[in-house]
């Protein structure tokens, strides 16, 4: 299942040499575990992202171990530097093993 | 006199029925216990690897020191570095004292980051300190912490 998520880079004009901010944002629900069905009763099952690995031009240059405690709807925040024309792309996985990515190019003038 | 017993088996009846379905859900939420359940202490002692944390200007941590609604606490960390191949920040940890699973996020980060920041939002449970542990490539580690009030719980 595709999930929504979306990369900013901030500002959005930069050149060779800027360290520009990357905001990464899916929408996941992060249930903890910890939560019970108001209807039902049941406990609601903890679903959640856990890894998240970034790659820029197919390197891995931050990798994050992400628990439950983690809003839902994560959003992150991370800087960057930039140095050429080249794919950043974010490679992010929850605990039932789902797995999803999502690519933008970084374009400095 | 057999009135005033009945009064009182009566009463005591009641005070069961009203008691007993309270005493029951106390219960049942005692059993749901996260998978990924740890204290602080021990997740700092599981990543320091029982080293010395110092606190140190050199790490900011930015959050809310009223939080209204405990699910979205925005939380940033900057940690002053210069990022280069011999001396940069390896992690930064983020933490919140009294969740169930107090770990919230650990990330590793390399120097084509160019600086070292890291930001997200974390849900509390309750009234409790977010610390912030960064750990540099010479293998010291330095500390910051923010108490955050919360009004709301996040964890409900």
């Amino acid at each position: 299942m595709a999930r929504k998520s979306m990369i900013k880079i901030k500002p959005k004009k930069y050149s060779v040499g800027d360290v520009v901010k990357v905001d990464f944002i899916v929408i996941h629900p992060m249930e903890t575990g910890l939560r019970k069905d108001k209807k039902t009763g049941n406990v609601i099952p903890a679903h959640y992202i856990n890894d998240i690995q970034f790659f820029y031009d197919d390197k891995l240059v931050t990798k994050m171990d992400i628990w439950e405690s983690v809003s839902t709807d994560p959003y992150f925040s991370i800087n960057l530097k930039v140095t050429k024309k080249a794919e950043l792309k974010v490679v992010y996985k929850d605990n039932t093993g789902e797995l999803n990515e999502k690519s933008t190019t970084l374009k400095p003038a | 006199m057999l009135r005033r017993t009945f009064i009182q088996w009566a009463g005591l009846g009641l005070a069961a029925t009203v008691l007993a379905p309270s005493v029951l859900s106390a219960e049942e939420k005692q059993k749901i216990v996260s998978p990924n359940a740890m204290k602080f202490t021990d997740a700092l002692d599981k990543v320091t690897g029982g080293k010395k944390v110092s606190e140190s200007s050199k790490i900011k941590l930015v959050a809310p020191e009223i939080a209204e609604n405990g699910a979205v606490v925005p939380v940033k960390v900057d940690v002053e570095s210069p990022m280069s191949e011999s001396d940069y920040v390896k992690r930064i940890h983020v933490f919140a004292s009294k969740n169930a699973n107090s770990r919230c996020a650990s990330v590793e980060l390399t120097p084509a980051n160019g600086e070292a920041y890291f930001a997200t939002r974390l849900k509390l449970g309750g009234t409790q300190d977010v610390v912030a542990v960064a750990e540099l490539s010479n293998g010291t580690f330095i500390t910051a912490k923010q108490s955050v009030k919360v009004t709301i719980g996040g964890c409900g």
